[in-house]
Order: C-alpha cells, then structure tokens, then sequence
C-alpha cells in the first residue's frame, strides 16, 4: 500500500505532480515563515542581550556578575548626530582590577576612545567640527559585535582621568559589568521587554500562517474529486478505508516532506533580508538569526504531521463511501450570528477606553486578544458578508456573468471567502498598523509646531536647580559665527522659582522680553515687562501664541541670573545643528548633551517606522499567498463546472463571458470582504487610538491607498494567470469525451 | 425547398482516426431529423459539424446559404448563440443558477434585460409541464426535469435550429417519450428545424425522417423515406 | 409462407437434391423444428409445376433422392423480389428476417442494404405509430406503444445482426 501510494504520489501523472509540488510549495512556505518567525525571535533575545552591559550601574547589580576589586568610573549618556542616537560611556578605571565592558580588548586610557564600526565611519565621513570635536582624545579602536545590539549601533566608549570622569553627569562608580539580559531585570532602563516582542511577533507568524494553512487544504483539496474517485474506485473494489487513508497519507507526506526541506532552504535565503528589517527600530545582526536544535526539531517534526492531519481531514469523505462523490448539495448558508465574535472583540476595544491598565505589559495583554478577537471574527464573519454581498449583487444583476458569479458565491460563501480570508487578514493588519502608526506620527508631527527641529536646547540641570554660568558664555560668539544660526539666546534660573512650592506663575525659568520679541512664535510679554516666566514651549500647536506672565526681575539683574538653557534659533540644517551641538558639548563636557526636538520625535518613530515595515512584510508576503490559494480555488471552481461551462460554450456563450464569470466570483468576495476588513481596521485602529493614546485616527495617507490597490491588482493578476486555464478546460473535447 | 442546413461530403479526423470520411446531411426548414448509428459512426461528430462547433477538414457546411466552415470561431460561436439551441444528454445546467435563471440565460447573453428574460423565461415553464420549478437548482431536479429545462433553455431565443444530441440518453423511457413529446411538440409549434442525434428508435421514431451514419458516412440515402 | 422462398432461396446458391436442401434448411433455419420430409418434397413438387424450378436426373436408380432440383429465371426473379423487398413491419419477423438475412448472405447478396431497407420500413412504422401515440387517446397510445416496443425490439435485433454480418457471412459459407 505504502509503495503504491509513493508511486501514485510521484508518477501519478501531471495532475498529480502539480498536485505534489503545490502542496509542497504552501508546506516550503508555511516552514519558511514558521523558521523566519523563531529565528527573529531568538534574534530579539540576542540582541537585547548585547544591550544588557548598558545598563551597567542603572540596574542593581546582580550575583551572576563578577565582582572587581577596582571600581569603575561610569557615565554613560545618550548623544544624538543628525537624530541617530549615539550611546556614549564615559568611563576611567581606578585601578588594575576593573571590570571591563565586553567587545573590548582593553579598557581606553585617558584621551583614548572605542567606537563602534557605524561610529568609526560616521567619524570618518563628518567633519571633525559637527562631530568629532565633541569627544575628547583619539580613538584607539573598534568595539566588538558582542558590545552592539546592532550592526547600526552607534557606540563610543571613551577613557579619562578618575578625577577628571567623578565630575561627569551621572558618573558613578562600579564593579561589575551588567550582564543579565534586559528581558530578566526589571530595574534596567536600556533594552527591550522580550515579552512583548514574543507576542507581537507570534501575532505576525499567526497573521501569516494563516493564508498558508488556507493555501495548504486549498492545494490538498485541488483536483480532489478527481483523486476522490481513484480512490473511491479502489474502495469499491475493495481496499479498506485504512489502506486508502494510509495511501493518501503517503501521497501527503512525500509533499510534506519535501515542503519541509524546501522550507529551510527558504529560511536560509529569507534570512539575510528579514535581519535588515529595523522592526526594533535596528536590524539585527543575521548571525543573531538562528534557530536552536529544538526548534528545528519541532518545525522538521511538527510540520510534515501537521500536513499529514491535514491530508487525512481532507479524505475522511472518501473513508467513508465506495460510491465515490456524492451529489452536489447547497451548503447551509452562514448565519448572521457568525458576526457576534466580530462585535465583541469591537465591544472589548471599545470598552477599554477608560478602562486601560496601567504597564505596558498589561496593555498588551488587554489590546492584543481584543485584536485578535477581532482578526478571528473577521475570518468567521467573513463568509457572512459574502453572502450578504452576492445575495444583493444576484438581485441587481443584469448580466449573465454577474447572476452566475453572484449566484455561486451565495450559494457557497464559505469557499468563496476561504479564497481571499488570507488577504483580508492581510488588509486589516495593514490598516491598522498604518492606521494607529499614521496617527502617532502625524501627532508627533502637529505636537512641536512652536518648538521645532530648528532649535538646539542646552539645559543645565544639576538634579535640584538650574545652574549654568551667569552673563553671556564665551562659546555664544562661536555659535552665532556658524553658518545657519539665527539667534541664540538664554532662559535664565527663576529666582522666584522654589521646587518644593510649584507655582505655575513662577515657572522654572525666566527670559528676556527683548528675546522673545524675536520669536513671536514662542509668545509675547505682557505690555511693559521686560521679562516674563514662559512654562513649556513644547506645547501642542494649533492655539495662539501664549502671554507669559511677567516677572519682577530688572534686565541687568536677568544677565547675572544663572544660566537654565541656552536656546540656539537656526535653520535646521544637519550642518547648523550639529556645529551648534559639537560647540556646546566640547564648551560644557559635565552635563548632559544638548538635544534638538526632532531627536526624540525621530527616535520614537523610528520604531514605528519598524512596525510599519513589518506590516508590509506581513501584507506583501501574504499577498502571493493568498493570491496562490486564490488561484488554487479558482482552478478549482472551474474543474467543479468543467461540463456546465464547456456546454455553454459549444450552445456559443464566448469565452470572455465565461472569463468575466470567473473574474467576478473571485473579486467579489475579495472587494466585499476587504472593504469590511479595512473598515474594520480602521475602526479598531481609532479604538484603540482613542483608549491608549486619547487622540482620534488621522484618515491613512495615499500610500496606504496604492499599497491596497497594488494588494488587489496583485490578486486580479493571479486570479487572471488562471484563465488560460479555462480555455483548456472548456475546449469541445470536454464535452466529447464525457 | 432549399435546404436550411446542409453538409456536402464533410470530412474530419481526430489525429489519425478519421471520425467523418465524406458525410452528406441536409434540412429543410421545421424539417425533424434523426441522425442514427452505432457509437462511434460520427453521428456526435456530424452534430458538431452541422452547428459549426467543429471544422470539418474537408467538405463544405451551410446554414441558410452560408458557409459554416469559412466562419471564424467568433462569427460561429456568435450563429450558435443566436440561431441555434442545444439540449445535450445531461449536465447542461450552471448548478448556482436556479431553473428559471438557467432558461433565461441565452435571452441575457443576447442583452435581454433580466425582468423581461425572466418573463419569457416564465411562459416556457407552463409549457414544458415545469410550473412550480422555476426557484430550483438542478440538484434538486429530477433528470426529466431538468431536461425539460435545458429544452426550455434552448428554445427559449427562438433558435432556427435544435440540435439535440441524446436527449434521452439518461433517462428511462417513460420519462424520454415526455421530453421528446414536447421537444417535437415545441419545435412543430415553433416551425424550428430539428437534429436529432440518437441511437435509439424510439426517439428516431419522431422524427420526420432518419440518416443512419455507419464509419464516419451516411449509410442510407435520404429521401428513401417519408 | 417462407418455407417456399427460403427453398428457392437454398436453390439459387447451387442445385441440390431434397435430402440436402432439408439439410441446410435444418441447419440454419430450422432451429429445433426440422422440416418434414414430406413437407420438403411437396413444396418442391409446387414449385416445379409453377415453373420456378426443373428437375434434372442426374442420379442412378430411381425414388426421389436421385432428383435433383434446379432454380429457374422465374424462381431466381422470385428469391431476389422477395429479398429486396422489406418485410411489413409487424411484430414477430424474426424468423423471416433472418431467412432473408442467411439466404443474402448465402448469395452474396448486400445483406447490409436489406437490412437497411427493414430498418426503414420499421422506422416508418414506428412513425407512424408515434404519432397515433402522440394524437390519440390512452388506449390507441397503449397499443401503439406495444407495437412499437415490439418493433424496436426488431430494430435492435436488426442493428445487432447489421453489426455482426461479417461474421455470420463466414459461418454460413464455410
């Protein structure tokens, strides 16, 4: 039996090969993904874990950490080029005995400094005075990978003097390197929470295995009436319904197989593409792309079973029967309670609103089954909707292709919506991502419209007060002297200003009326003061220009007031910015560096930006494969009206007339669906807008329209790679040879 | 009378197996001929021929003076639509479609609005002993039926020509006589010129004439009956 | 009735004694029922003093063994009149059919031509029996249709026999 059904299986003609190699296809794929999908998350670990030396001296240390004799100065800070963050640690050893950060051959003495290899070049391709001048000594060499989450990092660990590093901002003393990986220490600040990115991830390989799962029982069910009689006939003559289930089995595992092998070959050439995708918000390293022995244990096993379940589902009509396939009977049309879990998981999103957790974790834990809930009802609604849609399309129509695709699909939704479910999914991960992505971007965008990327901010914050220098700095004539600065200016120590007594009419900081006049954007005086207590610049735009109240502080005595911010007013250029910020840095090396809006807004939208390259990895990579069981279903459609459609042509009907049957039983439910999938997403993405952020969906950008449109004409191209097939299969020789 | 549909000495081979080898046919208009033989003599081919879905290697085939032959497929295909209805032995029917919208296709391919298609549509149901099927699909239709249905279908545009090949084929014989009653009775009614491929006599039997094909000629010289 | 022309018909394929022509008639047309010997020889005496056969003695002594019997131009018109022309289709031809059929074959007569000319006159029959079926009422469309699933059980049979004459052309001139 076993041989047998290897041979069916092999040289069981053409139409058992196609048969063999599609299902192998859609095995190779979902492997591929399966692989893709554990690599990334192992590489999500690795490369937290290369961030774990970072949080040196701001995690409490722990007993796996070795233990030095001489402590280590440590201060580490984070500097900004062009709104990439650089990781600066200043550090001095105090002796022989001091722990080392990893990716070091030595520690860099005095006036020595390591880089990372993005650093080095980015030092090499930059004039000194935008960047280089900003770290004291001359760099001695690279750090090693082991240091660096990512191969972008920008990394500069710089030695000084102990005496000279005590007086650095944040300097401490250590012993120990940090060497627990930030996903197992609550007290770290740098790293990620891996178990977020674990959730996420899954939800993404859960967004893609599914079209592949579909593709896999569309390929298996492909030509199954044909394969249904051969096996019906040996039923009939008598082979036990186990001979039967373990010949197809065989039939299934020889694809499976293959798939399996083919599907490590996909993650071996997918691997290198997918680790440059910064969905962190840093590509990883490909070598941090790997799988472990169980892993692939799991995947070599897990799979070919899974398939050959699969397989086995697939048959149990034929276990059954003798008599081969049985009349053709309507299926129960779907019920409109298939939409109740489609409400709910609306209802759960809306019901946050108000009712959010306080962590991130638990925010996760809340949002992502309420989105789940919702993908799922989407999937058992969607059928649901096919109906309604052919239902009203039937009625309307007044063509025969229209009656006859409308006709089909009402007659079965489910199999009409099965052919596209893997694009809808598709769609609505997509406009959600772009949905609450678009809205937390333009947000950030509209939020710094009078504080904009145009200034450079240095603030001289010594843990209780404001205590920069008093007078004008010597550095203010260099800056003024760079090319692109308007105007610098100072806000100055609130004498009046009590930390322990907040009162917003003696903000933090006082400025000059004579300043402020030159930036009506910031605000204005009041008449007749001559300095005013501005509160935060960095107000959401859109209001007027406030009035700040004024302060009881005469010019001169403002001039002796120390210094809380040098504010620079420039153009905005790489070149301004940069010279301002290496000129500030080199003049005021003891506290923190000096930063402009845009670092931080590129900062945080650099991880979305990840996600949103993500969802397109998601929706690009199950368009083919919704659009390959899209083609699948739709060749089988055709080989279940083989004879109908072939007489039809012989009494004349053309065969664009039946191409257009075709076209529109495909791209009905696939418009229907996928309008209710991107209202859907939108409608999610606004709900959660509303309950995480309390801000409201800004409408997607064109992109995300020719992203869709592309979606669609991608599926209408394989839907229309099938017709030639319907020309070969409705010739008059189908209908001769009945 | 000239003839409605003819063919003189059509030849045609599937490969290497010669299917017609000079078959001559003719019909006069609202004339009901049998075409009869033993499998595998051509009759099949000969229909094919005469409704212009296959092109004869040799010979020549007319419709009303024509030449079906010199046709190309669309002007052929667009002759069948308009001119000509099929009723095959079985499987004719588009299973999504209900009776009704079956038998008011050909009238919605020809541009017919789908109200007044479905009236017409209508009308031959009464006549065909069908009323009360019209929302049915063809599985739930027994095989009389829904050979009543496809009969209705290809009548329904007024063919000039029907081309029925075994129309009884799956049926028993009670069921058989009703549907060739009122194919001959419709047919008569409508003045359409009938072709009738079968080997059964009883079906032959209503015909006004027989031609029996025997390897790929017409063994019987027309005009020896009636 | 056809007892006569098969005869005639066995007469025309070479002259042969009475004892051979019961012989063959036994053989291929007999089927269980033999032609009496007095049957054979007074048939033969009928047709002699009709003028469809002569008798020639060929043979010694006397009794009716030694008579040969020899078909004459009327008779042979005869057999050729009676083969060409179609049986009335009526139910139960069989046996006169495939006299017809075996005699042809005998000949080397178009066996096929016979056999399609039947099939003709059964068709019109079963045409016109059609028809009272079609226009008449329940009774005259039962008997009708006794008839006609009669006829077509003949029409069968001669489409079966159309179909196997080559071999039946070999068994009957072995």
């Amino acid at each position: 039996m076993i041989r047998l059904g290897l041979r069916l299986a092999i040289a069981g003609g053409r139409e058992a090969f196609v048969r063999l190699i599609t299902i192998a296809a859609a095995v190779a794929l979902g492997v591929g993904l399966v692989l893709a999908t554990l690599a990334a998350m192992n590489a999500v670990h690795s490369l937290n874990h290369r961030y774990a030396w970072m949080n040196t001296g701001l995690a409490q240390a722990t007993s796996a950490d070795s233990v030095h004799a001489d402590p280590l100065w440590w201060a580490p800070r984070q500097d900004y080029f062009d709104a990439q963050s650089i990781a600066r640690i200043d550090l001095a050893a105090t002796g022989p005995d001091s722990p080392m950060p990893p990716g070091l051959s030595r520690l860099p003495g005095p006036g020595e400094y390591f880089v990372s290899p993005k650093l080095h070049d980015l030092l090499a391709a930059t004039p000194a005075e935008q960047l280089g001048d900003r770290y004291p000594g001359h760099e001695v060499g690279i750090i090693g990978d082991s240091a660096l989450p990512s191969p972008t990092s920008l990394v500069i660990i710089i030695g000084h003097d102990p005496a000279e590093a005590a007086k650095l901002p944040e300097a401490r003393q250590v012993s120990s390197i940090f060497g627990t990986s930030p996903e197992d220490c609550a007290s770290c600040l740098v790293g990620y929470r891996a178990a977020g990115f674990d959730l996420i991830l899954g939800v993404v390989a859960g967004a893609l295995l599914f079209p592949v799962l579909i593709f896999i029982g569309t390929a298996t069910r492909l030509t199954a009436a044909r394969r249904e009689q051969r096996y019906a006939a040996m039923r009939l003559i008598g082979a036990t319904s186990g001979q039967i289930s373990k010949m197809a089995v065989v039939e299934a595992a020889v694809a499976a197989v293959i798939g399996t092998f083919a599907g490590f070959a996909v993650f071996l050439l997918v691997r290198q593409p997918l680790a440059a995708i910064p969905f962190t918000g840093d590509p990883f390293y490909p070598e941090d792309m790997t799988l472990s022995v169980a892993n692939v244990l799991w995947v070599a096993l897990g799979v070919p079973v899974a398939a050959l379940a699969v397989a086995w589902l697939s048959l149990r009509r034929v276990r059954v029967s003798p008599l081969g396939v049985t009349r053709r009977v309507t299926p129960k049309p779907p019920r409109a309670y298939r939409l109740i879990p489609l409400l709910a998981g609306l209802a759960w999103l809306y019901y946050l609103n108000g009712h959010r957790p306080r962590t991130s974790i638990e925010q996760v834990a809340v949002f992502l089954p309420g989105f789940l809930v919702v993908m799922s009802g989407l999937v058992i609604a969607g059928p649901w909707f096919t109906m309604v849609g052919s239902r009203l399309l039937a009625r309307r129509a007044q063509t025969p292709s229209t009656l006859i695709a409308a006709r089909r699909l009402s007659d079965n939704p489910q199999g009409g919506f099965r052919a596209v479910s893997g694009l809808v999914l598709a769609l609505f991960v997509t406009s959600v991502a772009v949905g609450v992505i678009g809205t937390i971007t333009s947000d950030h965008g509209s939020r710094t419209s009078r504080f904009d990327d145009g200034y450079v901010r240095h603030m001289f914050w010594a843990g209780d007060r404001y205590a920069g220098p008093t007078g004008t700095p010597a550095v203010t004539a260099q800056i003024e002297g760079v090319p692109g600065v308007t105007d610098v200016f100072f806000l100055r120590a609130n004498p009046n200003f009590a930390s322990e007594v907040p009162d917003p009419a003696a903000g933090p900081y006082v400025m000059a009326c004579s300043d402020l006049a030159r930036h009506p954007e910031l605000g204005s005086c009041p008449a007749g003061a001559a300095v005013v207590a501005p509160t935060d610049f960095a107000v959401i735009g859109g209001g007027p220009a406030p009035v700040w109240p004024a302060v009881p502080v005469t010019p001169s005595d403002f001039e002796q007031l120390p210094i809380a911010s040098i504010q620079v007013a420039n153009d905005g250029s790489t070149g301004a910015v940069e010279r301002t910020r290496t000129l500030l840095e080199a003049a005021y090396p003891d506290v923190r560096p000096p930063y402009s809006e845009k670092d931080f807004t590129t900062d945080s939208t650099k991880m979305f930006a990840g996600w949103v390259q993500l969802a397109n990895v998601v929706i690009l990579a199950s368009l083919p494969i919704a659009g390959c069981s899209l083609a699948a279903s739709v060749a089988g459609g055709l080989s279940d009206r083989k004879r109908p459609f072939s007489l039809l042509r012989l009494t004349g009907v053309s065969l664009r007339t039946l191409r257009r049957v075709v076209l529109l039983e495909s791209v009905m439910p696939l418009l229907v669906v996928a309008a209710v999938a991107i209202v859907m997403g939108l409608v999610s993405a606004q709900l959660f807008l509303r309950a995480q952020m309390e801000t409201t969906l800004v409408p997607p950008g064109w992109e995300y329209y020719v992203m869709v449109a592309a979606g669609l004409v991608l599926s209408l191209a394989v839907i229309a790679g099938t017709l030639p097939l319907l020309t070969r299969m409705t010739g008059p020789e189908v209908a001769r040879n009945e | 009378m000239t003839a409605l549909i003819e063919a003189r000495e059509v030849a045609l081979s599937f490969g290497e197996t010669p299917a017609l080898r000079g078959a001559s046919f003719r019909a006069e208009a609202g004339e009901i001929v049998a075409v009869m033989g033993p499998s595998g003599s051509g009759k099949s081919t000969l229909l094919h021929c005469l409704a212009g879905i296959l092109v004869p290697d040799s010979g020549e085939v007319k419709f009303a003076g024509d030449r079906i032959d010199q046709m190309s497929e669309t002007r052929r295909s667009a002759l069948r639509r308009d001119r000509f209805g099929f009723v095959f032995q079985f499987g004719q029917l588009v299973p999504e479609l209900t009776a009704q919208e079956n038998v008011a296709l050909p009238l919605l391919l020809g541009g017919v609005r789908r109200t007044a298609a479905m009236s017409r549509a209508q009308e031959w149901f009464e006549r065909l002993d069908l009323s009360g099927m019209e929302g049915r699909r063809s599985g739930e239709l027994s095989g009389g039926q829904a050979q009543r249905v496809a009969l209705a279908r290809a009548l329904v545009a007024q063919p000039q020509v029907l081309f029925a090949d075994e129309p009884t084929g799956a049926l028993d014989s009670l069921t058989g006589e009703h549907v060739m009653d009122l194919l001959v009775g419709s047919a008569k009614e409508q003045g359409t010129t009938v072709v009738l491929v079968t080997h059964e006599a009883r079906v032959a039997a209503y015909a006004d004439r027989e031609i029996i094909v025997r390897d790929g000629r017409v063994a019987v010289p027309e005009g020896l009956a009636s | 009735m056809t007892v006569p022309l098969t005869l005639l018909g066995l007469l025309e394929r070479e002259p042969s004694h009475g004892y051979e022509l019961k012989r063959d008639y036994d053989a291929y047309f007999g089927r269980g029922r033999p032609l009496p010997f007095g049957q054979v020889y007074a048939t033969l005496g009928r047709l002699a003093r009709d003028g469809k056969v002569v008798i020639s003695d060929v043979g010694k002594g006397d009794g009716p063994d030694r008579k040969r019997y020899i078909i004459t131009e009327v008779g042979a018109t005869e057999v050729d009149a009676w083969l060409t022309e179609p049986v009335e289709p009526e139910p139960h031809l069989q046996t006169i059919l495939f006299s017809k059929v075996v005699l042809a074959l005998m000949l080397g007569r178009p066996a096929e031509e016979y056999l399609d000319t039947q099939r003709r006159a059964h068709l019109q029959r079963m045409r016109e029996l059609t028809e009272v079926r079609r226009t008449g009422g329940l009774v005259d469309a039962l008997l009708a249709d006794h008839s006609l699933f009669h006829l077509e059980a003949d029409l069968r049979w001669i489409d079966l026999t159309a179909a196997r004459l080559d071999s039946l052309a070999k068994e009957v001139r072995k």
